[in-house]
């Protein structure tokens, strides 16, 4: 029942972050790099004034996650450099 | 007489043989003369049509298509168009033509005529560092969002800033699967905004690319129609191109750098409303530019020219069209500026909010998706934002 109640209210706050169900905490800061469940940072709730807060601002659109890694990806989840 | 005879007939045959020659362009009534990019076919056809129905100033848009970075070069340095270009018949000389059908030709007159207005699908800065000369006037026009697009046959949906930095730096050594034939990565030459946009987004420079150069984006249609390995197969494109063949190409939802999720350019995958596009979620667009020829004190040498150019841009133009020109933007899947709450300066850049003077987001809407926003007439004032093509906008 509690898992219900809380879910509804979850449901209640309104703005979605993707199709993903992930849900922006009214308590949290608008971005933060904590993952949830999913693994995935939530959205930001708050009015966006950067590019970082732009593009990752709660939404009801479509969503897609993502989880794979490329191969040559360097273990700092840094870019090589291209070919020459 | 008899020396006479085999002339005429030499005459004769030779007319028979000769298919008809294009009529020469400046006998078409009020030619304005463009060179475009190829993502501005669709509007551009549209656009032609309305143009020389318009009774209060008709109009002939009389055409070529090339690169961005060659038409800014054609207009900045004045590089005359010759041979072939191409037009819209009126509805009195076509009522069936359709903007599906084919464009007409005619003959550039004399030894060429430089174009009255180029366009850029990207900005300028991404093809040149060198200011515009004084006698070229710039309005950035409607938003032009890119897409990667996959055969309609493939289970792929999204692909992420790091995976397009693979797929398209590194080629089949980036090992980005399914995307590991570079005889399936089907691009565009360096000239091209769709590449041009895309490096800057993905960092990956015009000149590092790998995969199949196309000159135009007919030929990445073609080749992602035909691919016989679906799955491996992907393309670049314009948006507007991709939109008008979405039961054959599949718009990939794309992750920009730092973004914790992948969106589409619609708020869904089967959208046509270019809310993310609007507001920053998709981050893959840039505004196009739109130039003519201005004269020293500043003042378009082609009335016509600027005519054309203001309703592109969504500005107000005497005499008023007998069209609205936001339909034809909004239909080919373009987005007015005016409807644009994201901005940005230089291509790939950082996004920032946006408020435009004249908001057009509820006119917008109604066109693509339907809106919410309140209805207001003369007689129905807005209870709040100001009265704006029936609607109440927020500005």
């Amino acid at each position: 029942m509690r898992t219900l109640i809380f879910s509804i209210a979850v449901m209640a706050l309104g703005v979605g972050c993707g199709d993903d169900g992930v849900k922006p905490s009214p308590d949290a800061p608008p971005l933060h790099d904590a993952s949830v469940d999913s693994g995935t940072p939530t959205c930001f709730s708050g009015t966006p004034t950067t590019h970082e807060q732009i593009i990752n601002a709660c939404t009801s659109a479509q969503g897609i996650e993502k989880t794979t890694k490329p191969p040559l990806l360097l273990p700092d989840g840094a870019l090589p450099a291209l070919p020459p | 007489m008899r020396r006479l005879i085999p002339w005429i007939a030499l005459i004769a045959l030779g007319g028979a043989a000769r298919p008809a020659a294009a009529a020469t362009c400046d006998t078409l009534p009020n030619p304005v003369y463009l060179q475009i990019g190829d993502t501005q076919l669709n509007l551009v056809k549209r656009l032609g049509r309305a143009l020389r129905n318009n009774t209060p100033n008709p109009i002939t848009l009389v055409f070529v298509t090339s690169g961005s970075c060659t038409n800014i070069n054609a207009i900045y340095t004045r590089v005359p168009i010759t041979g072939n270009m191409q037009y819209i018949p009126s509805t009195a000389e076509d009522a069936a033509w359709t903007p599906a059908s084919a464009t007409l030709t005619c003959t550039a007159p004399g030894t060429g005529v430089v174009p009255d207005i180029a366009n850029s699908a990207l900005l300028n800065s991404a093809c040149t560092t060198a200011a515009p000369p004084a006698t070229v006037h710039l309005q950035q026009g409607p938003v032009q969002a890119y897409v990667m697009g996959v055969p309609i046959a493939s289970s792929q949906v999204a692909i992420t800033y790091e995976e397009a930095y693979f797929v398209f730096g590194f080629g089949a050594a980036g090992m980005v699967t399914p995307w590991i034939d570079e005889a399936q990565m089907f691009i565009r030459t360096v000239t091209k905004s769709t590449l041009l946009a895309w490096g800057a987004n993905i960092s990956v420079p015009a000149n590092k690319w790998k995969g199949m150069a196309f000159d135009g984006s007919p030929a990445v249609v073609s080749a992602l129609q035909g691919s016989t390995t679906p799955e491996k197969a992907i393309g670049i494109l314009g948006v507007e191109v991709a939109d008008a063949l979405r039961s054959s190409i599949k718009i990939l939802a794309f992750r920009a750098k730092g973004q914790h999720l992948a969106y589409f350019p619609d708020s869904t995958s089967t959208g046509r409303d270019k809310r993310n596009v609007r507001d920053g979620h998709y981050t893959v667009w840039s505004p196009t530019v739109w130039m003519d020829t201005v004269d020293a004190g500043g003042a378009p040498v082609s009335a016509n020219a600027r005519y054309v150019i203001d309703l592109i841009v969504g500005r107000s133009v005497a005499p008023a069209p007998n069209f609205s020109a936001i339909d034809s933007v909004a239909a080919v899947g373009l987005v007015p500026d005016c409807a644009m709450g994201v901005t940005r300066s230089f291509e790939g850049g950082p996004l920032s909010i946006y408020k435009p003077a004249q908001s057009c987001v509820c006119k917008y809407e109604s066109l693509v998706v339907g809106s919410a926003c309140a209805t207001c007439s003369p007689t129905n004032a807005c209870a709040s934002g100001v009265c704006r093509d029936g609607f109440c906008e927020v500005q």
